[in-house]
């Protein structure tokens, strides 16, 4: 892994497109500004893992019996 | 073409019926080619590998959920659902959608990070 040393509002380059800039700082929390295309996704790791975790444990449920599913009703958000 | 899928046994279909997705689904990045179909006894809609027939995704339409989901254009929007045999116990993942177009033939899944989607939304009440 490459590690840099940044101060408060230096940046990172990455390729032509993405800048990353350190904002501010307190004892355990760092706030950073990025900037990409709107092509590429971004989103904080944890976030990742809990949908690679839940896609993974959606592929292997399976029902043991036959469900009528529509004697339920959707919980629709904001009801 | 046929496949022997766990959920329906052996299903046939034509190349014009499979789903692209040039990224995978995150934890599925190998698995680019699906069936995306909806068996009559099925209250769901489901994705199902081509190139491995075990793995399926139960899919229901987010905006069926929540009528202000954010689209994209020219796709439907589908969120994984998590079955369990209690009905109430049943979550829809709203933020990893998994967009369609059956036009197309393609699709892709993002992740929309933000606390008013939650990866365990329950989908039903009595």
């Amino acid at each position: 892994m490459l590690v840099l040393t940044r101060k408060i509002n230096e940046e990172i380059k990455i390729g032509h497109d993405v800048t990353i800039k350190v904002l501010s700082m307190t004892e355990n929390q760092i706030k950073i500004g990025i900037d990409a295309p709107k092509s590429i996704q971004i989103y904080r790791g944890e976030v990742f893992a809990k949908v690679i975790e839940t896609t993974i444990e959606a592929s292997q449920a399976s029902l043991q019996k036959q469900i009528d599913f529509v004697k339920y009703k959707i919980k629709k958000v904001n009801d | 073409m046929k496949i022997k899928t766990y959920q329906f046994g052996e299903v046939e279909f034509t190349e014009d019926k499979i789903i692209k997705f040039s990224e995978g689904l995150y934890g599925f990045e190998q698995l680019k080619q699906y069936l995306f179909i909806k068996p009559d006894d099925s209250f769901f809609f489901w994705l199902n590998s081509i190139e491995n027939p075990n793995i399926a995704f139960p899919l229901f339409g987010l905006r069926l959920v929540d009528g202000a989901y954010p689209q994209e254009e020219h796709f439907e929007g589908f969120g994984i659902v998590t079955l369990n045999n209690n009905p109430l116990k049943v979550t829809i993942n709203m933020k990893a959608p998994v967009y369609i177009n059956q036009d197309e033939k393609s699709g892709f899944q993002k992740i929309i990070d933000s606390d008013k989607f939650p990866v365990h939304y329950n989908l039903f009440i009595e």
